[in-house]
């Protein structure tokens, strides 16, 4: 099963969740949505709007890979050891305001962290790729780390 | 924000956050509409804030964003309550709105972009990101 989420995003994502119901048409393989504020209504996905944190994580849980949006679902689906496969919404098809989802992509990319696929029709292909692993999940203690220092700071026990 | 959780053990926190399927389960929570750029929407939350903060006195707002941090870091610098924000981690070159209205007020402000730097002044800092 594929695992599409789009997230609270208040802007719809089509292009992806119009290529996604295609390919569902297509592969013979289950493909479930949650489609959040987009107004396209998949005819060969199983799909819904919104759940909670922890439906999604067990959507993403029993999923073969994760389809999303560079954005926290990232960490979503990786807690769950499944691949993920991000495509990031651009400004230019009004998904978003502006395109750092496009700059987080490559960013994310370049280090190894994610799948990104940039034009929705080489999607299918890459789903299909014997290859496709879990990334690591390397979470990184520092941020949190500084965050305990300046509470200590601001409001000691 | 939830991934930062485990900084704030041995503390009492509550949220201010957006209402929806994903925030109600939450344990100690007030529930604002989506504001958006909607300027009466952001009165009104601006309102029910100021109410949050007096009821609640915390001694420390922390915020990932986004424009509901607006008139809560606005408030706290009014009645002196210390301020964190961390900028999204999606956020590799480019501020968020949200990020350059609060940076004037915040008495720690954390990019997790090292990159991102340069688009703030110098109070801003890189220490880590959640990934």
């Amino acid at each position: 099963m594929i695992f599409v989420t789009v997230g609270m995003h208040t802007k719809g994502f089509d292009r992806l969740l119009k290529k996604m119901d295609e390919i569902a048409g297509t592969s013979g393989e289950e493909v479930v949505m949650q489609i959040g504020h987009t107004s396209f209504r998949p005819q060969n996905a199983k799909w819904f709007g919104f759940t909670t944190e922890s439906d999604i994580k067990e959507w993403c849980k029993k999923a073969r890979v994760v389809v999303t949006q560079p954005a926290m679902s990232i960490l979503d689906a990786q807690e769950q050891g499944v691949p993920v496969v991000v495509v990031p919404r651009l400004k230019k098809y009004n998904e978003v305001i502006d395109d750092h989802q496009l700059d987080f992509a490559r960013h994310l990319e370049k280090e190894g962290k994610v799948i990104a696929v940039y034009d929705v029709d080489k999607l299918d292909a890459v789903l299909q790729k014997p290859d496709l692993k879990p990334q690591e999940l390397a979470k990184d203690s520092r941020l949190v780390n500084a965050l305990k220092k300046y509470i200590a700071q601001f409001e000691p026990k | 924000m939830l991934q930062l959780m485990d900084a704030f053990e041995g503390h009492q926190t509550f949220f201010i956050t957006y209402d929806s399927v994903r925030t109600r389960g939450l344990e100690h929570k007030y529930l604002l509409r989506n504001i958006g750029t909607n300027p009466l929407v952001m009165a009104s939350a601006s309102l029910s804030t100021l109410r949050i903060l007096l009821k609640e006195r915390p001694k420390l707002i922390v915020s990932t964003g986004s424009e509901i941090a607006i008139p809560a870091f606005y408030l706290a610098k009014l009645f002196r309550i210390k301020t964190i924000f961390i900028e999204s981690w999606t956020r590799v070159d480019r501020p968020t709105g949200t990020g350059k209205i609060v940076y004037p007020v915040s008495d720690v402000f954390l990019v997790q972009w090292e990159r991102l730097l340069s688009k703030y002044g110098k109070k801003a800092r890189y220490e880590g990101a959640i990934l």
